[in-house]
């Protein structure tokens, strides 16, 4: 199963990189690697939850794993849980 | 240059005090003239607590006490529960004007103004007498019982504890300026018992997704003793960048959004259910769409567009833009030495060497008129500082007044604004003791109690005209001639005319005060202001009607770093006359010269005789000639509506001179404002014509007993 880490800083300076980065993924399960993160931000947010989104709608699994302490952090300040940005569909 | 990074930090803080003291200034104006909306209550009390949060940051606590007690009675204000009256404008003034001196204590490390505690009291008084709030921030623990007194039904903030339901919905913008939902969504979380939600409702996949633009909301709800004033100061730097909307214990409703969200684009989505579960408990959807969210939406959308007005700004010290004015002073010179240089190697006029000089020419002043620009400064902070003049010269003779300001935005240098606040504060304070007749005295003569002051800033041809006006008596003529003559001013028979007697106010030593009063009697008179004025290369003149008012005019030049001047040969020195001063240019004809005593001359102009003064004479260039027939006068026009003519022997030409200063160097030299350098490098002195003539001998005939001695 292919593996994209993503960047430390998941904040408005890297958002669009990784938007390309993850988009190039699309269409195959994709593990991404959330160990390195040690900010994620609101468009950090959106775009996980976009992209699982898109990973649901293509039947692909995409799993967040390692995850940061600081990621899982910033998950509960934001009220989010796991299942918002991950896509449980097997292929 | 400071080096300390502190130090520095301090240093703007205490420039955005100043900004945001102006804009409290302008909200409370807009205020007093009965603008009640809630986004102007909003700026006077940002203001106050930005000042606050930045004064803790350095530990200023003496502002922080007095910013928190203020702040603490304008919130009352902001949430509707105190009414706005006159009495409460004066002392929101008041509380202003002492928060501008808390803070200049701050950062002069002066002494904080006496009264500070008086007026906070009296402000609390406001609010029901509050007992003096301690100088922490313990808001929380007084302010709830104020509330749970007042009427449940006008305020929108029920007693605590309560629950509350936050949404906030981040623009573009709060990412686009590095703001960030999760320190703000984590101050939330610290508040109280906080229950989040994501809204992904927006939210698409991957196809068209722009990984920039803002498509998440939350909504929280927090229950816990606190106000809406705690919860909207979470999102205080970031109100104009999102939406916020406060409701309080209102359920959440799943139906809330769903007729402004999008459709959802996946079906597969679920929110997430653990943690909205305390806001699931559905009520009947018509109690879910409340009053508010369209007021508060209306209400956020206002200074969004406010706050986008300004434009952006880049603060620069002011060292560095002395520089650069010098230095394109100095362009201008060697500009013109080039152009001189060009001229003096015969080039044909075509040819391209003249045509590219013209362009640079140009460009050089286009660079200039810009660099001037940069330093120019609205009027506007000055006659702030007016108006609170006003307010306590008022307060202290126990009269009514009101300044009306006019062309606040007008443009002037910032050493002209910096050297101006004198004289006009002493011609405002003026104004109030003199020029406005006390309560009954105006009632009897059929005038509205409230005396009115007008300052008014405009351009007028190159120039900047204040004008300050007062509806009071006028000047009282006769009183005037009569101390004038008791000291001696002028003599007993003197023919004067109305505008001479008003004149006569300039005059050094002259008080019209019966008795010295506290507030403008302070020995120093309007001769003082007229000097001041002078310095500036400006002229005041007065006007005056009986029982209508009397009013002031400043004349000022726009920079002090250039001037229009003439240039002149007099007894081959060149000199440079301001071209402000002169009035005219004549060739003498002998019927034009009059004898007049046995050293002096006068000239016949248009029906008056002028003074007849050879500049080559009285700077000392060689002695007077024996026949000024054909020579050429330069007439020109004092403050005092004096006029004078000058004789020079040749005029060179018209051009903006670079003002370079002699006085630190030198001192005051009689006659002489300034010099500037030519375009050959030759130095040329710039006359004061009007200090000229009054140190002027006017010898325009050799003595025949010197000439022989």
């Amino acid at each position: 199963m292919t593996s994209l880490t993503l960047a430390p800083r998941l904040d408005l300076t890297q958002v669009s990189d990784m938007a390309t980065a993850i988009r190039a993924h699309a269409g195959a399960d994709l593990v991404l690697d959330a160990g390195q993160v040690t900010h994620l931000g609101g468009l950090g947010l959106q775009l996980l939850a976009a992209s699982a989104r898109h990973w649901r709608a293509g039947g692909h699994t995409l799993t967040i794993s390692p995850r940061s302490p600081a990621f899982d952090e910033a998950l509960a300040i934001f009220g989010v849980s796991l299942d918002d940005i991950q896509s449980e569909e097997a292929a | 240059m400071a080096t300390d990074p502190m130090a520095e930090i301090r240093a703007s803080f205490f420039v955005e005090c100043e900004e945001l003291l102006e804009s409290l200034q302008d909200a409370l104006s807009e205020m007093d003239e009965g603008q009640h909306d809630d986004e102007t209550i909003n700026v006077v009390f940002r203001a106050v607590h930005s000042i606050k949060g930045g004064a803790g940051a350095f530990g200023l606590e003496a502002l922080v006490g007095f910013a928190h007690r203020y702040e603490t009675v304008l919130d009352e204000l902001r949430a509707g529960r105190l009414a706005i009256t006159p009495e409460a404008m004066k002392l929101f003034f008041h509380a202003a004007d002492l928060l501008q001196d808390q803070v200049r204590a701050a950062r002069d490390g002066g002494a904080p103004p006496a009264d500070a505690e008086t007026c906070l009291q009296e402000l609390e008084a406001l609010i029901g007498g509050v007992a003096p709030a301690p100088e922490a921030e313990e808001v929380s623990d007084f302010q709830p019982m104020g509330l749970a007194l007042d009427f449940g039904d006008l305020t929108i903030e029920p007693p605590a504890p309560n629950q509350w339901r936050v949404r906030f919905t981040p623009h573009d913008a709060l990412y686009a300026s590095g703001n960030e939902p999760l320190h703000l969504l984590r101050a939330l979380g610290e508040l109280g018992d906080c229950a989040l939600r994501c809204d992904f409702e927006r939210l698409g996949t991957l196809d068209g997704f722009d990984p920039e633009k803002a498509l998440l909301s939350w909504e929280a709800t927090i229950t816990g003793e606190l106000t809406e004033g705690e919860i909207r100061e979470v999102f205080d730097f970031v109100e104009d960048v999102c939406d916020i909307d406060i409701l309080s214990n209102e359920p959440s409703q799943e139906d809330g959004f769903s007729d402004m969200a999008l459709p959802p684009l996946d079906t597969g989505f679920t929110p997430s259910e653990e943690i909205t579960d305390p806001l699931h408990a559905a009520e009947s959807p018509a109690q879910a769409v409340p009053p508010e969210p369209a007021d508060s939406g209306a209400e956020v959308a206002a200074p969004r567009e406010v706050a986008k007005e300004p434009g952006a700004t880049v603060r620069v010290d002011l060292d560095r833009i002395d520089r650069l004015v010098n230095l394109v002073g100095e362009l201008v010179i060697n500009q013109a030495m080039l152009a001189q240089s060009v001229a003096e190697a015969g080039l044909a006029p075509n040819s391209s060497v003249m045509t590219g000089l013209e362009a640079f020419m140009m460009l050089t002043r286009d660079i200039q008129d810009s660099v001037m620009m940069i330093r120019a400064q609205p009027v506007k902070p000055l006659f702030q500082r007016m108006a609170r003049i006003v307010r306590e010269a008022s307060a202290a003779v126990g009269k009514e007044v009101r300044l009306r300001t006019e062309g606040e935005a007008t443009e002037v240098d910032k050493t002209v604004i910096e050297r101006l606040a004198d004289p006009l504060t002493h011609m405002i304070r003026n104004a109030v003791d003199h020029g406005l007749e006390t309560p009954s005295e105006r009632r009897a003569a059929g005038k509205p109690e409230e005396g009115v002051i007008t300052l008014t800033a405009q351009h007028r041809s190159g120039r900047v005209i204040i004008e300050i006006f007062d509806d009071g008596a006028g000047i009282n003529r006769p009183k005037v001639r009569e101390i004038a003559c008791r000291k001696g001013l002028i003599a007993e028979d003197a023919v004067l005319s109305d505008s001479d007697i008003d004149n006569l106010l300039f005059l050094p030593g002259f008080s019209t005060a019966s008795q010295v009063s506290a507030l403008s009697g302070r020995g120093v008179g309007m001769d003082v202001v007229r000097s001041a004025i002078q310095a500036l290369g400006g002229r005041i003149s007065i006007a005056s009607e009986p029982g209508k008012g009397t009013r002031f005019s400043i004349s000022l030049p726009l920079t002090l770093a250039v001037l229009d001047g003439m240039v002149v040969n007099v007894a081959d020195e060149t000199l440079v006359v301001p071209l402000s001063s002169i009035l005219e240019t004549a060739t003498l004809t002998a019927e034009d010269i009059r004898s007049l005593g046995p050293e002096t001359h006068v000239v016949h102009v248009r029906g008056v005789f002028v003074p007849l003064y050879d500049l080559g004479a009285e700077l000392g260039y060689r002695s007077p000639k024996k026949n000024y027939e054909g020579d050429i006068v330069l007439l020109t026009a004092h403050e005092n509506g004096a006029r004078s003519a000058l004789i020079v022997d040749t005029i060179l030409e018209q051009r903006q001179v670079v003002i370079k200063g002699l006085q630190r160097s030198y001192g005051h030299i009689p006659g002489v404002a300034a010099a500037t350098i030519l375009g050959d490098g030759q130095i040329a002195l710039i006359l004061d014509p009007a200090d000229l003539v009054q140190n002027a001998s006017g010898h325009t005939r050799a003595n025949q007993l010197s000439l022989a001695g």
